[in-house]
């Protein structure tokens, strides 16, 4: 388990938990990161992040990447 | 039916299309943008042909759990207003994530219809969507259509008024055993909520959701063993339990019913996002397309334009099509030569450049290459220095003015097809018809001279508009909103505080209203007030005024206008995060980015038209009656009206003199720069105005910098003004943001004046001091450390 701004550019990984506060842990799974969605990651340039996740490209700071766990 | 209005509201996510299909259904011309969050307000429209059915346009949302402001404007209308019936439009590239929002609007016991729109990608995709097997599952029709191209929305509106009309409400989503175990024992403990809404209710209350609960005046106490238990079972917190439920039910709905090729492979969108968002490319990428829009807009194509319209529609006139003018310059060139490049002349500009003064050279320069606009270019600037200097020795004004004045001098009309500008015609006119004096100047001299210096820029801007609208519709804002993320959260702003910005420069006003995007009220609240100072379209004749008078046209003028609009911007987010209202993180950033696509030309020129005809309609009406107060104001006085009234000894003069103390350590203490900027507040076009009415006058290239930061960074345009007003929805926040604004534009004012006249050896001991003492306090506010609230915050999550 480790947060997705490890996971490889390319890579497919799946999400074991989302974290974080309340507000935005809800934001997070209205937008499709729930566990065991399957993401991509599109582009990172130092620790910002694009991810696919259900047919969309998402675009995350490395702040937020970080509370998402991935394998 | 036909007595009642029926209400159908157009909800889904953001850029899934709703906007397009609000005009397409309504006739409307809403403009349509590629980015998350371009409606911010509900627009509303009758449905073409059916004067008994009005069309709601949201902002979109992910949720009916609000986020963002806009977000809320939707939640609300949807609970409170409770429309007849709801078209949900639903991206058919991304159906997954855009039916957990559906799953959502279907509690609400309202009438739906579900449009699957962009049905044309789809089939290019090679994906099938079965629609009957998907109407079976959702429990109420789907229909799919093509928004842009306009295919089935009307048979997507007409069942959207059916299913109203017999008030036929879609199956709401199955969650697990347990989980509605749970919502029945809580449906079960509310009273007095309407039969329709009650699946809403009990969802909510198992999330445990407060404004819910404060509505229903229930405390979390009585209900809380019911969710424990399912929370416990399932081991997840009871909002998390309702997302994913919700997310299994649409994965056994779409079983069966969606077909997708799935490649493995990258998209177009993808192959751009890995170079424009690039580690390295991303930052020089993002300068270059801006350095383009502006030195296009601004240097090349809009400033031949707005020369054509200030000097040819508003000045003399000008050739048709540009035939004639070579021959006429040609002929003027030569009567130059003969009459006005005369041995004396020459002599006298030569002993000037020789004894050094200002501007001779030119003078000299334009005459030895013969070029008579370059001639009367530099003689408009520095004629009189030459009458002024060594007691008019160097003078050479006695032979230009008698060869100007000769019946000789080549005239326009003989060399080509030459319109006449509209001073001139309009002064034939009123020659003509016998009108009285005090009519005609208040006509050429007030309003005509006082329009044309605003409608001149129009040009201009609609180049700056043509650009803004294409980076909104064709997908870049969103990058640049993620690319300037790390740029300005060092700053303490949020990558999505550019977007209002870089809107912004076109006009401050839906440049605020496009901080509703901005999740953090904190983060909110400071783009607003830094919004404005970019300069916007309406400072563009500041910065070009002030360029032309003082600079010679130099175009760093303009770009400086920009880097201290953006300086101000950032030393102000520093300053402002260190405050404790202020204190905290910025938001983390999520955003989704849409696809890139080629916008449409009719929805660009749409949105550029739309927004430069606010500027021509602004100059039609308050531009016109301020221009005829200044006017008035200024050849009216004490002794009554005289055209030829000294400024100084007019109402407006007077007026002026009263304040202009406040602007005198900024060094431009005179009555027409002080009433410039007072009128700056009505329209910043005004301060263009002022000067356009009372020629200009008397300032020196470092009183004039000043002048021109002054009213770049203070208080915006009343317009500007109302928006923050309705923004930040609270008149303590407002004045704050006024007086921050007005402050600091004095204090960089000052500086700039202060230091900049020590520098150049005319400046007095006091105020350097005080503006030494003010860039030490700006320094001061700049390196202090955080509040300690942010620490401790940081050290949380780290640990």
């Amino acid at each position: 388990m480790l947060p997705l701004i490890y996971a490889d550019k390319g890579n497919t990984v799946e999400i074991l938990k989302v974290g974080g506060s309340a507000e935005v842990k809800k934001r997070l799974e209205d937008l499709g990161f729930t566990p065991g969605e399957h993401v991509v990651v599109v582009s990172e340039a130092q620790g910002n992040l694009i991810v696919n996740i259900r047919d969309t490209r998402i675009a995350l700071n490395q702040a937020i990447a970080g509370k998402i766990m991935v394998c | 039916m036909a007595e009642k209005k029926l209400t159908i509201a157009l909800a889904g996510n953001p850029n899934s299309g709703k906007t397009t299909l609000f005009n397409a259904l309504t006739g409307s011309n809403q403009f349509v943008g590629n980015w998350p969050g371009v409606t911010v307000e509900k627009k509303e429209g009758r449905l073409k042909g059916r004067s008994d059915v009005m069309i709601e346009d949201l902002p979109g949302i992910y949720s009916l759990s609000p986020y963002t402001m806009e977000e809320v404007v939707s939640r609300n209308f949807l609970i409170d207003e409770h429309p007849d019936g709801i078209l949900n439009i639903v991206d058919g590239t991304n159906l997954e994530r855009n039916l957990y929002l559906t799953t959502q609007l279907a509690e609400l016991g309202i009438p739906m219809v579900v449009a699957v729109n962009m049905a044309d990608l789809i089939e290019k995709a090679g994906d099938k969507i079965n629609i009957e097997k998907l109407s079976k599952t959702l429990g109420c029709p789907v229909i799919s259509i093509s928004a842009l191209k306009g295919t089935a929305i009307r048979a997507a509106a007409e069942k959207a008024v059916e299913v109203a009309e017999k008030g036929q409400t879609a199956k709401m989503a199955e969650f697990h055993p347990s989980v509605e175990t749970a919502l029945k024992a809580l449906g079960d403990k509310l009273t007095g909520v309407p039969e329709n809404l009650k699946r809403w209710y009990s969802v909510k209350l198992f999330e445990r959701d407060d404004k819910v609960l404060e509505r229903l005046n229930m405390d979390v106490s009585a209900i809380n063993d019911i969710i424990s238990k399912v929370e416990t079972e399932m081991d997840d917190d009871s909002e998390s339990i309702i997302t994913n439920e919700r997310y299994e039910f649409i994965s056994r709905s779409l079983e069966g019913c969606y077909r997708k090729k799935g490649s493995g492979e990258l998209s177009a969108s993808d192959k751009i996002d890995q170079v424009v968002t690039n580690r390295w490319l991303a930052l020089p990428i993002f300068f270059l397309v801006m350095w383009l829009v502006y030195y296009v807009s601004i240097s090349t194509v809009g400033t031949a334009c707005t020369d054509w319209v200030n000097e040819g529609v508003f000045g003399d006139g000008f050739y048709l099509f540009g035939n004639g003018r070579d021959a006429y310059t040609e002929a003027m060139n030569d009567y130059y030569a003969a009459n006005i490049f005369t041995d004396e002349v020459k002599a006298n500009v030569d002993q000037a450049a020789a004894a050094g003064i200002t501007g001779a050279e030119d003078i000299q320069a334009a005459i030895s290459e013969g070029d008579y606009e370059a001639f009367d270019e530099a003689y408009g600037f520095y004629g009189s220095e030459l009458d002024e200097k060594a007691d008019g020795a160097y003078s050479i004004s006695e032979t230009v003015d008698t060869a100007l004045e000769a019946e000789d001098v080549p005239a326009n009309e003989d060399y080509g097809k030459w319109v006449p500008g509209l001073p001139v015609v309009l002064e034939n006119l009123l020659d003509s018809v016998g009108c009285a004096e005090i009519v005609k100047r208040l006509v050429l001299d007030g309003i005509v001279a006082g329009i044309g210096a605003v409608l001149g820029f129009v040009p201009q801007m609609l180049v700056l508009f043509l650009f803004l609208a294409f980076l909104e519709s064709c997908g870049y804002m969103a990058r640049i909103a993620f690319v300037m993320d790390r740029l300005f959260r060092k700053f303490g702003l949020s990558g999505k505080s550019f977007i209002p910005i870089l809107i912004g420069t076109g006009c401050g006003v839906p440049g605020i209203m496009a901080s509703r995007t901005i999740e953090n009220e904190r983060d909110r609240r400071m783009t607003i007030m830094t919004t404005t100072f970019i300069p916007c379209g309406a400072k563009l004749p500041i910065i070009a005024l002030i360029a032309t008078a003082l600079f010679r046209g130099s175009s760093l003028v303009a770009t400086s206008a920009y880097f201290l609009g953006l300086a101000a911007i950032i030393i102000s987010g520093i300053i402002l995060k260190k405050t404790k209202m202020f204190a905290g993180e910025p938001a983390p950033f999520v955003m989704e980015l849409p696809a890139y696509h080629w916008p449409t030309v009719g929805n660009i020129l749409r949105s550029m038209w739309e927004r430069g005809w606010s500027f021509i309609k602004k100059a039609g009406t308050i531009i016109l009656l301020s221009s005829i107060v200044i006017w008035a104001g200024s050849k009216f006085g004490p002794s009554g009206f005289n055209a030829e009234l000294e400024l100084e000894e007019s109402y407006l003069g007077m007026f002026g003199d009263a304040v202009k103390w406040i602007f005198a350590p900024l060094g431009f203490g005179n009555v027409k720069a002080a009433v410039a900027t007072i009128m700056g507040l009505v329209a910043k076009e005004e301060v263009v105005g002022v000067f356009g009415v009372l020629d200009f006058e008397g300032l020196t290239q470092l009183a004039g910098y000043s002048f021109l930061a002054f009213n770049l960074l203070c208080a915006p345009c009343f317009a500007a003004i109302g928006a923050i007003k309705r923004e930040m929805n609270s008149a303590k926040w407002t004045w704050f943001a006024i007086g921050y604004q007005c402050a600091l534009a004095y204090v960089v004012s000052f500086i700039i004046y202060q230091i900049g006249s020590v520098l150049t050896g005319s400046g007095n001991l006091f105020g350097a001091v005080l503006a030494l003492l003010a860039v030490i306090g700006i320094v001061w506010l700049l390196i202090r450390p955080y509040k300690e609230s942010v620490k401790l915050e940081t050290v949380i999550s780290k640990g």
